[in-house]
């Protein structure tokens, strides 16, 4: 959105950039990120990172998945395209196939055959031209970098899962006190204040109240639902306890 | 390893069972090909588990190992 400030919002999203023991995808999502939004951490706030179809027939290197984030800035689209593309080269892996997405979110497009984009390549085969039509169609910036570009078909798909608001996780894990030596117990309430999730949910879709007791251990981690940063815990015979993997590779 | 992993089609595969991963930390623990996967493509709180390693390839409901 175009504020007096002259900041406008962009959706940013990258795939197939890996291979193994080689930094991860997320990692140079996170570092495109930080180039992007000139050090200013509230510009930026996370990445979500969002599974695709896992299919012999597509070429991904272990897991098939997008990281996408949203920055806002006053920088013109050929300015962050430059950035992020400079950056994504370098840090590519030689074998990568690497492809990146942008959306300026002020850009009138059919979100809707975006999302259906994003959804359809979590259960099916997409191809890089349908992924080249559906962008030019939709005014959607997507370019390939390296490879055989396959990461283009990600890219789009992870942009469009963004923006439908219910899919993926969050990168990385948050930091507590208290928890490398073990279980904290803390409030929702202060567990809100001190990761800055939106909210904390049950593996059930139910939202906690701020004085519900939590205990947190381990890697407490969030995932993307409702178009909110949502910390996912679980009824463990009556303590909320931060979701395990297994849980969390639901979503 | 390739007595739980089966060539199917040229690929090592090992179905899973849900998210029970006992045997693939069982045969992760002994294998000497593992590497972790970057802590946001792990599924199992384990790390040393096959569905953790960096050369497992994920399929429905089963893994590809790369390494084997």
């Amino acid at each position: 959105m175009v504020r007096a400030s002259g900041l406008r919002s962009w959706l940013v999203c990258i795939d197939d950039t890996d291979d193994i023991g080689t930094k991860g995808t997320g990692e140079i999502a996170e570092e495109i990120a930080r180039l992007l939004s000139d050090n200013h951490l509230s510009r930026c706030a996370f990445v979500t990172r969002h599974q695709l179809y896992v299919h012999p027939d597509i070429p991904y290197t272990s897991h098939n998945s997008a990281m996408c984030f949203q920055v806002r800035t006053t920088k013109s689209q050929e300015e962050i395209l430059q950035i992020a593309v400079a950056h994504l080269r370098s840090q590519s892996a030689a074998a990568a196939d690497p492809g990146i997405a942008l959306l300026d979110l002020h850009h009138p497009c059919d979100r809707e055959a975006l999302i259906a984009f994003g959804e359809q390549a979590k259960v099916e085969v997409k191809t890089k031209a349908q992924a080249y039509a559906l962008a030019e169609l939709l005014g959607i910036h997507l370019s390939e970098h390296g490879g055989t570009g396959q990461g283009v078909i990600g890219a789009l798909a992870g942009l469009g899962l963004r923006l439908q608001g219910n899919d993926g996780r969050i990168k990385g894990q948050f930091k507590l006190p208290g928890l490398e030596a073990g279980e904290v117990q803390f409030s929702v309430g202060e567990a809100i204040e001190l990761t800055g999730v939106d909210r904390v949910l049950s593996d059930s879709g139910e939202q906690l109240c701020f004085k519900t007791p939590l205990y947190l251990s381990g890697k407490v981690k969030a995932v993307y639902r409702d178009h909110q940063v949502s910390l996912l815990v679980y009824d463990d015979q009556g303590r909320w306890r931060n979701a395990l993997k297994q849980q969390l590779k639901h979503y | 390893m390739q007595q739980v992993f089966e060539l199917f089609q040229g690929r090592w595969q090992l179905t899973l069972d849900g998210e029970d991963y006992g045997t693939s930390r069982q045969l992760a623990a002994k294998c000497g090909g593992f590497i972790a996967d970057d802590e946001d493509e792990q599924v199992d709180d384990i790390e040393r588990s096959c569905v953790n390693c960096a050369r497992r390839r994920w399929l429905i409901d089963a893994i590809e190992c790369t390494f084997l």
